[in-house]
C-alpha cells in the first residue's frame, strides 16, 4: 500500500465513520424501533383473528414484501412529492425503512406467537384470566424471546440496508464513501473501508444479540 | 345441588360428538367420567367450562340458570372464577416459577393482595407436596411435579368444584401414583371433582359416583360400587369385563 493511500485512507476515516454514528446507526434504530410497533400490531391482530384488521395485515405484507425497498424508497421520495406530500430525506428514509421492515417482522413475530404452546391459553381463561392479560404476561414475554434471535438479525440487516438510503440523498455512511471518493478517485480503497465500518456496527451488533440472549435464557432453559 | 347440566349437544364438522347429555353435581361429590376413547368425556368437561362453546344445552350452577349457546363473556368470566380445571398436559405457564404458576389467577385475575396470594399459593403447594420448589420453572420439573403443581394453581383459588381432564393419561406410569395420592387428598377433604380418568382403581376406591359415555351419550350412571360390581347397561358390562381380562393378562404377563 503506497504512502498516498494510506494518507487517503486516514483522512476519510472520520468523514465517513461519523455520519456513520450520527445518521446511519439513528437511521437503522428509529426506523428498527417503529418498525417493531407496526410489526408488533400486525402480528396480533393476526393471531387474535380480529376480523378486517387481519386481512388488511395480510395485504400490507402481501404488498410490501412483494416490492424492492429500493423503488418503495424512490416511490416515496420522488414520487409522493407529485401529490403534495414532500417529505426530507431522512425522516422519508426512516417511514419506508419502517414499513418494509415491519412487513418482514410482522411475520416472525406471528411465527413467534403461533408456537407458545396453545393450552397455556386456556389455562389462563380457566385461572380467570382475561384475553389481554393472558397476551400480556403469557403468550408475548414467551414468543418475544422466541422472536429475539431473528429480531436481532432484523436488525442487522437494517444496518446494511439503510446504504441505500444513499440513493435518496440522505448523507449516511455510504453517501459519505461515495463523496470522498469523488475527490480521490479511490473506489476500491475507500468503498473496502465503508465496508469494514458496516463489518464493525455488525459485529458489536452481533455481540449484543449473543449477549441478549444468554441474559434470556431463563425459565430454566426453555427454548 | 352445585352444578347441573342439561342437553348438551357439540358438534365438530357435522359429527356429533354429544348427544344431549345431562348430569347433575351436588357439594362433595367425585364423580369419575369413564367411557371407551372418542365417547366425548373430555368435549363434554370442555364444554362445561366453555373451553368449547356447545350447540345447546343449559348449564345452572350455584342456581343460575345459562344457556350454553349464548352465554357472554361476562357470565363465563364469572363462573369460571368459582371453578378450576386441571388439564391432561398441565398446561403450566412456561415463563412462570412454580409459586407464580400458582399466584397468577389469585393477583391478576382476582386482585389479591400479594402476599396473602402468596400464603395462599404455598399452601396449596404444601398441600401437593410442591413447597420446595417455588423458584423452579415448570420444565425444570418432571410430569407428574409439573400435575401437581397444575393441581395447586387449581386449588389456590378456592374453586367450589375443580374438573379433570385425564389427569394422568400423559404421565409416566411411575408418576401416576403421586398425582393420584393428592387427588384422593382433596376428595378426602370434601372437594367437589369432576374427573374424565382411565384410572379404574381412582373410579372404583375415590369416587362416589361412576358416569359411563359411549359415542356421545351417558350409558350408565351408577354409585361406583354400583358400577364395577353390578354394571347394569350391557355396554357397561362389556367395559367393566374389558377392564377384568386386561388385567388378567397383565398379571399372566408379570408371572
Amino acid at each position: 500500500m503506497s504512502e498516498r493511500i494510506w494518507e487517503i485512507l486516514k483522512n476519510a476515516f472520520f468523514r465517513i465513520l461519523i455520519p456513520g454514528i450520527k445518521v446511519t446507526i439513528p437511521l437503522a434504530v428509529l426506523s428498527f424501533a417503529f418498525a417493531f410497533i407496526i410489526a408488533l400490531a400486525v402480528a396480533l391482530v393476526q393471531f387474535a383473528n380480529v376480523k378486517g384488521l387481519k386481512q388488511l395485515s395480510r395485504f400490507y405484507v402481501w404488498i410490501i414484501r412483494g416490492t424492492p425497498v429500493l423503488v418503495q424508497l424512490y416511490i416515496v421520495f420522488f414520487g409522493l412529492p407529485k401529490i403534495g406530500i414532500t417529505l426530507t430525506a431522512f425522516p422519508a428514509a426512516v417511514i419506508v425503512f419502517s414499513i418494509n421492515e415491519g412487513a418482514y417482522m410482522s411475520e416472525s413475530l406471528r411465527a413467534s406467537l403461533e408456537s407458545v404452546p396453545h393450552g397455556q391459553i386456556e389455562a389462563g381463561y380457566c385461572v380467570g384470566m382475561s384475553y389481554l392479560q393472558i397476551m400480556r404476561r403469557i403468550v408475548l414475554p414467551q414468543a418475544l424471546r422466541i422472536a429475539f434471535p431473528s429480531l436481532g438479525n432484523a436488525l442487522i440487516s437494517l444496518v446494511k440496508e439503510t446504504s441505500m438510503a444513499a440513493t435518496i440523498t440522505v448523507v449516511e455512511m455510504f453517501r459519505a464513501a461515495q463523496q470522498v471518493n469523488s475527490i480521490y478517485i479511490e473506489p476500491l480503497w475507500l468503498y473496502t473501508e465503508a465496508a469494514f465500518m458496516y463489518l464493525m456496527f455488525c459485529t458489536v451488533l452481533t455481540w449484543l444479540q449473543r449477549w441478549g440472549e444468554k441474559k434470556l435464557n431463563a425459565y430454566g432453559g426453555v427454548k | 345441588m352445585l352444578l347441573k347440566v342439561n342437553n348438551i349437544h357439540k358438534s365438530f364438522d357435522g359429527n356429533l360428538v354429544l348427544k344431549g347429555i345431562s348430569l347433575e353435581v351436588n357439594k362433595g361429590d367425585v364423580i369419575a367420567i369413564l367411557g371407551p376413547s372418542g365417547s366425548g368425556k373430555t368435549t363434554l368437561l370442555r364444554c362445561i367450562n366453555f373451553l368449547e362453546r356447545a350447540d345447546d344445552g343449559e348449564l345452572i350452577f350455584d342456581d343460575v340458570k345459562h344457556q350454553l349457546n349464548k352465554i357472554s363473556h361476562r357470565e363465563i368470566s364469572a363462573i369460571r372464577k368459582k371453578t378450576a380445571f386441571v388439564f391432561q398436559n398441565y398446561n403450566l405457564f412456561l415463563n412462570k416459577t412454580v409459586l407464580d404458576n400458582v399466584t397468577e389467577g389469585l393477583i391478576i385475575a382476582r386482585k389479591m393482595d400479594k402476599k396473602l396470594a402468596r400464603e395462599k399459593a404455598i399452601k396449596a403447594l404444601e398441600k401437593v407436596g410442591m413447597a420446595d420448589r417455588l423458584d423452579s420453572y415448570p420444565i425444570q420439573l418432571s410430569g407428574g411435579q409439573q400435575q401437581r403443581v397444575a393441581i395447586a394453581r387449581a386449588l389456590a383459588t378456592d374453586p367450589e368444584i375443580i374438573y379433570f381432564d385425564e389427569p394422568t393419561s400423559a404421565l409416566d406410569p411411575e408418576l401416576i401414583g403421586e398425582v393420584l395420592n393428592v387427588m384422593k387428598d382433596l376428595a378426602n377433604d370434601g372437594m367437589t371433582m369432576l374427573v374424565v380418568t382411565h384410572e379404574m382403581n381412582f373410579a372404583r376406591n375415590v369416587s362416589n359416583k361412576v358416569i359411563f359415555m359411549d359415542n356421545g351419550q351417558i350409558i350408565e350412571e351408577n354409585t361406583s360400587k354400583g358400577f364395577f360390581e353390578n354394571p347394569q347397561e350391557e355396554r357397561a358390562k362389556a367395559f367393566v369385563q374389558g377392564i377384568i381380562e386386561q388385567r388378567a393378562i397383565k398379571k399372566e404377563g408379570e408371572k
